[in-house]
């Protein structure tokens, strides 16, 4: 039988069951907390570190992913503070100026408040969000592609570069992949990357602290999305 | 050797070992650390060993090849017992020497003994010398009475003394609260208190626990654990024996990284040696516990020092940090509770059980008890590993110990704790050695490292050379590690290379900030510190990167430009034959010039000018 436990987010009392993480709950519930890499039914990494949020314990708060964060009985936590949509806007911009050729990454930046982009662009085609990796590892159990080197050389690929036999060629890695998603004026060519920001209209505030089924959830494969 | 089946036994043979040198009257220790043996100490053993037999004094004479003694600078060190004498760079020549004149009749050979550079004065023991007066060294100065490979000799010394009390008289509890009390927090960089984690990993049910002893150190210019495991490894592996008796761990292992051979020798020898007397295995000295300890060897990622990513090596995985909201003593190794310390806690766990918490705790500061071993190097005049008082300012540091700046430039700053650490000015000096204290200034002692800095260093280029190891070293899981500190390079490099704007100075703020916030792992977290607490503290000399676009301190080559001094230069034609990319033209005897276009900036003409007629503008 499933125990649930209680926590609060952003105010609301929230109920979920022991052993949710506190992005399905808070997703569960409605409250809007952007991410990248988490996809329901996946293990998570925390490697966008997009659904930061606040903990709060004895009264101090630690920025810590929401997507590794298992919930607890009387856990609070803080989506909205101030400083975590600064924090949010930060990495937003790390990930838009890294990979702008996106919908899924334009939308992620808009979602979060991105209004300029203060790093020369790079139009790189991965993100390393590991979707990929985990879908082929943890759904097909096929284990047909992994990463490969560290830090700057890291990358998705085959085992020694050779497309095994145990890669059905499912597509489902691609399914999954955010940069599959071209912008809505189509694929940007190197040198020339821009902010999009043409979806503005689509936010109902500033920054929704509500989920609203929202087009740029869409976008991104936002959990909620994929999870019905 | 016999296995020990009773604590007497332990002692019967402490006994015996004692008797046996009793006939010994004179030691011989020559250091065989990793830092003596590049000064070629093997052929000084080799030499002193072969005189010895010759002279017929095997019996009376004992050769015993030490761990590092911490002068690492004066190698080869030779001490000879009794009298304390201490000789230092010493060649196999001089092996002769030392045994007929100081073995033999007791007399000192004074062109061997430490000559003080300040004074000129020589100093015939090991305890006059100003680099060792001024410190407290508990742990280091037990490196000299052992031989790493002999487990008699730790035993002699009176090691494994504290497996008895813990598995006879102490509780887990008890061991728990002594640690806790003792204010032991841990030596590899996080200063976590070690008492904490372990009643942590104590009152976790688990089918099986772990020990692991983090012998991963990757920082630049740090070098204490090595020393400490290659030096004294039976006395970690006590440690580890205390450790996994307090929180009811069965197996241990020691995550040596494979860089360090000396190192991954000795404390495999000392494992075997340990199996073999029944120290390590099932029932130890008779009792229920049983313990066993591996080596486990790393690849050399910097990142396998975080305890999680640490973790994922041993179990054969990639090594890369996972979020540690579940903390490790709950949901470790094998998904077990695991207590995993530096090889300097695990060190200083022994003497703690042996002495009591309050002697532990009568050196230090309120928050930092103990001592800490730190690695003192840069641009000093005494290299080597220093081990001091929690509390002792920097200032004692650098310049009673470290003898002050080594060419005679104005010393400047201090880098403390590695790339996680940060650069601290001159005038931060009376700051003491204490985690809190440090990491609210921007720093932290972080494992220990101290490089010294003096005026011809440029701090942006610090910052950046720190950057580009951590972005080497970065697993690259993340994105604000990944990303960021890429990001935060590229920005460095501009101003490095004259094209910074004065925006970016705040942007690498915004940035430094966001990254220590939001990245997965410590290593991530503490990564901007280094570029954080140089804008700081430096900000002027940003400033004149951005705004003057000249590095003051003449390192930034991008920034810079090599002339001849006319007035100075007497056209003696040593840097026109030093240039190699033939910048350099002039008559002899005539005032030579360089060539803007071809020159690279090396510097080696500048190095090779008697006269200081090449300057830097």
């Amino acid at each position: 039988m499933l125990q649930y436990v209680n926590l609060n987010i952003d105010g609301a009392n929230v109920r979920a069951p022991r052993g949710t993480n506190v992005l399905d709950a808070a997703i569960e519930y409605g409250i809007c907390i952007p991410h990248l890499c988490h996809v329901p039914n996946l293990s998570d990494i925390g490697a966008c570190r997009l659904c930061i949020v606040e903990h709060v314990v004895n009264g101090r708060s630690e920025v810590t992913a929401s997507c590794t964060l298992n919930v607890e009985e009387g856990m609070v936590i803080r989506t909205n503070t101030e400083n975590i949509r600064r924090l949010r806007r930060n990495l937003a911009e790390l990930l838009v100026a890294q990979a702008p050729n996106s919908r899924a990454i334009q939308d992620i930046a808009l979602r979060c408040g991105v209004k300029e982009v203060r790093y020369p662009f790079r139009n790189e085609d991965c993100v390393l969000c590991g979707r990929c990796v985990r879908v082929c590892t943890e759904i097909w159990q096929a284990r047909a592609i992994g990463f490969v080197g560290r830090g700057k050389d890291r990358h998705v690929d085959f085992p020694f570069g050779i497309r095994p036999d145990f890669c059905k060629q499912c597509g489902n890695c691609i399914q999954v992949c955010p940069m599959t998603i071209p912008p809505c004026d189509g694929p940007m060519k190197p040198g020339e990357e821009y902010l999009c920001l043409k979806c503005e209209s689509q936010l109902m505030d500033e920054t929704p602290g509500s989920c609203a089924w929202c087009k740029l959830g869409e976008g991104f494969g936002c959990g909620r999305y994929v999870g019905v | 050797m016999t296995r020990l089946n009773s604590y007497r036994e332990l002692e019967h043979l402490r006994q015996r070992l004692l008797e046996q040198r009793q006939t010994i009257t004179t030691t011989v220790m020559v250091c065989g650390g990793t830092g003596c043996r590049t000064s070629n100490s093997q052929a000084v053993i080799d030499a002193v060993r072969e005189e010895l037999t010759s002279q017929g004094l095997d019996g009376s004479v004992r050769l015993c090849v030490t761990g590092c003694h911490g002068f690492c600078e004066q190698g080869p060190v030779v001490i000879i017992e009794p009298g304390n004498i201490f000789y230092c760079h010493v060649t196999p020549e001089d092996a002769f020497e030392i045994v007929y004149q100081t073995v033999m009749k007791g007399e000192v050979i004074e062109r061997l003994l430490y000559e003080d550079p300040v004074s000129g004065e020589r100093f015939k023991t090991e305890g006059e010398i100003p680099f060792y007066k001024a410190q407290e060294r508990r742990i280091l100065s037990r490196n000299r009475l052992v031989d790493p490979c002999s487990i008699e000799d730790y035993i002699a010394a009176g090691g494994y003394s504290a497996l008895p009390i813990v598995l006879n008289g102490m509780t887990p509890q008890n061991i728990v609260n002594e640690i806790k009390a003792s204010g032991l927090r841990g030596r590899g960089g996080g200063g976590f208190p070690t008492g904490r984690k372990w009643a942590e990993c104590m009152e976790t049910p688990g089918d099986e626990k772990y020990v692991i002893c983090n012998a991963d150190e990757g920082d630049p210019g740090a070098y204490m654990d090595r020393c400490v495991l290659e030096g004294n490894p039976h006395l970690v592996l006590e440690g580890m024996m205390v450790g996994a008796r307090a929180v009811g761990a069965s197996k241990g292992y020691i995550y040596v990284r494979n860089e360090y051979p000396l190192a991954v020798k000795n404390s495999r020898i000392a494992v075997e040696q340990a199996r073999e007397l029944g120290l390590l295995g099932n029932n130890i000295l008779g009792t229920s516990f049983s313990f066993d300890v591996e080596i486990a060897r790393g690849g050399g990622a910097f990142v396998c020092g975080e305890s999680t990513a640490l973790m994922a090596s041993i179990e054969g995985k990639v090594g890369e940090p996972r979020p540690k909201d579940v903390h490790t003593v709950v949901d470790g190794l094998y998904h077990q509770p695991t207590t995993l310390n530096n090889v300097e806690t695990w060190a200083n766990v022994p003497a703690i059980i042996l002495n009591g918490s309050s002697w532990f705790a009568s050196e230090g500061t309120k928050g930092s008890k103990g001592t800490k071993i730190l690695s003192l190097t840069g641009r000093v005049k005494n290299t080597g590993l220093v081990e001091v008082a929690m509390g002792t300012s920097i200032r004692e540091v650098v310049f009673d110990i470290g003898g002050g700046s080594a060419n005679g430039n104005k010393i400047r700053a201090v880098q403390t704790g590695g790339p996680s650490g940060g650069c601290l000015p001159l005038d931060k000096f009376d700051l003491a050695v204490d985690f809190d204290v440090l990491a609210e200034a921007g720093s932290m002692i972080g494992s220990g490292g101290m490089v010294v800095m003096d005026e011809e260093t440029c701090m942006v280029d610090v910052a950046k050379y720190f950057l580009t190891f951590l972005q080497d070293e970065s697993c690259g899981k993340c994105l604000p590690c990944r990303v960021g500190i890429d990001r935060m390079l590229e920005i460095i490099t501009d101003i490095t290379e004259g094209r910074g704007r004065m925006e970016q100075l705040d942007l690498l703020e915004e940035l430094g900030d966001t990254i220590s916030q939001t990245a997965l792992c410590g290593l991530g977290r503490t990564a901007p510190n280094p570029v954080l607490s140089t804008l700081r503290y430096f900000r002027p000399e940003y400033e004149a990167h951005i705004k003057e676009k000249r590095c003051p301190a003449g390192v930034c080559k991008a920034l810079i430009t090599y002339r001849i001094d006319p007035d100075k230069c007497t056209g003696c034609g040593v840097c026109l034959r030093s240039c190699v990319h033939g910048a350099i033209t002039g008559q002899k005897k005539e005032v030579h010039v360089i060539d803007t276009q071809l020159c690279q900036k090396c510097g080696v003409c500048r190095s090779e000018c008697k006269f200081d007629a090449v300057q830097v503008v």
